[in-house]
């Protein structure tokens, strides 16, 4: 009975730690939802399927990470695998209840003629890898922790993200200049 | 435009994300004191049932099999022979599933992109080897039916003939087909076709992928 009891107690904190994690980094599961998902209701499941994964992941998560790093690694693995599962995926939308993320505000996506939309836009046409380094990159994550997160090297960080970046800037200026 | 600038343009999205973004603590709560199992309740339904499929299938298989073998008489040798392959094909088959299964749901999340795609990948590779092996089956179907009693020593040359281009044509098509499991004819339609079951479709994803991460790893 007691010991039910600490079971009780240390699972309600489990829940709350796990809860304050995923509120202070709430706006990577949007970011790397909005990178993959193109479409708002794929967007709101890739979200659940993440959240799900976080949850059960979060015994295991290891300190030597920030949470932060930790929640990309996640994230990202989950995006690319659901985003080539697509097709043949089944949906969990009764699973986990649709109004958990208030996601109306979605118009600041749709602007497609605002630098974000038009950044948006040429970061969703890359592909599942480059488009994660990307992502990373302008969260600002230092090459050393993209490394850990990706799982490539240091140098190939940096001659990557170089590469995409003169793309991107390239691209960036034309549509700007339509 | 300056690196500089995307940042500040991507940092845009930051401030309204803090704006426009809010979590319902309750219900994530409650989702979570659920643990979200009833979201893998569609998937495993469907594994068991196939689970239960087959291993009512193996139980009827060796029940025949204990059943000849405890009754034995020379005139069961082809069918005991026969049968006993199809099992060992079918329980290898059975451990694979099992196999594919456990990995999939125990699959942490927490690894490097790399790592753990790689590992998808792989996953659904041995998915198609999977089927290899259970084509194996093929030539024994054509055999099982036949005693020591009466062939070859009762039947006519015409029935003997016909066995020999029946079992032989099924050897040459199962060798044919083992043959043709490899990824190379993924882009092939009817190969894909074949191994629809075992997740055609997702293995030939699976192998590009892996060949793009395997050019992404490369530092150039």
């Amino acid at each position: 009975m007691i010991l039910n009891h600490i079971n009780r107690m240390m699972n309600k904190d489990r829940t709350a730690d796990f809860l304050d994690v995923i509120e202070s980094n709430k706006g990577i599961l949007y970011k790397v939802a909005n990178s993959y998902c193109q479409n708002f209701e794929d967007r709101k499941d890739l979200i659940q399927e993440i959240v799900l994964q976080l949850w059960k992941s979060f015994d295991n998560y290891n300190e030597k990470f920030k949470y932060s790093t930790w929640m990309y690694r996640i994230s990202l693995n989950v995006a690319i695998s659901f985003y080539r599962k697509e097709n043949s995926r089944k949906r969990i939308s009764n699973s986990l209840t649709m109004a958990i993320f208030d996601l109306t505000d979605t118009a600041i996506y749709e602007e497609k003629e605002t630098n974000l939309g038009i950044l948006n836009q040429l970061i969703s046409r890359l592909n599942d890898l480059d488009k994660a380094l990307m992502l990373l990159y302008l969260e600002e994550k230092n090459y050393k922790e993209i490394s850990e997160i990706i799982g490539i090297t240091e140098t190939n960080v940096a001659t990557k993200i170089g590469r995409i970046k003169s793309k991107l800037k390239i691209e960036f200026d034309q549509l700007k200049n339509q | 435009m300056e690196n500089i600038e995307l940042i500040n343009v991507w940092k845009e999205q930051n401030v309204k994300i803090e704006k426009a973004l809010a979590i319902n603590k309750r219900l994530l709560k409650e989702s979570i004191d659920r643990k979200a199992e009833s979201a893998l309740k569609g998937l495993a339904q469907l594994t068991t049932a196939g689970i239960i499929a087959f291993v009512f299938y193996l139980l009827l298989l060796g029940y025949i099999l204990f059943y000849a073998i405890s009754n034995y008489s020379s005139a069961s040798n082809y069918f005991i022979v026969s049968m006993s392959a199809i099992a060992l094909i079918n329980i290898k088959g059975f451990a694979d599933y099992i196999k594919h299964l456990a990995w999939t749901k125990n699959l942490n999340y927490d690894g490097s992109v790399m790592e753990i795609q790689k590992r998808l990948s792989k996953l659904q590779l041995s998915i198609m080897n999977h089927s290899k092996i259970m084509i194996l089956q093929f030539p024994f179907w054509t055999s099982f039916y036949l005693s020591d009693q009466w062939f070859p020593q009762n039947v006519g040359l015409p029935y003997i003939i016909f066995q020999i281009i029946l079992t032989g044509s099924f050897i040459y098509f199962t060798i044919w087909l083992y043959k043709k499991h490899k990824p190379e004819n993924l882009s092939k339609k009817w190969f894909r076709n074949l191994i629809a079951g075992s997740g055609g479709k997702s293995v030939e994803k699976a192998l590009k992928f892996y060949r793009e991460m395997e050019e992404f790893e490369k530092e150039n």
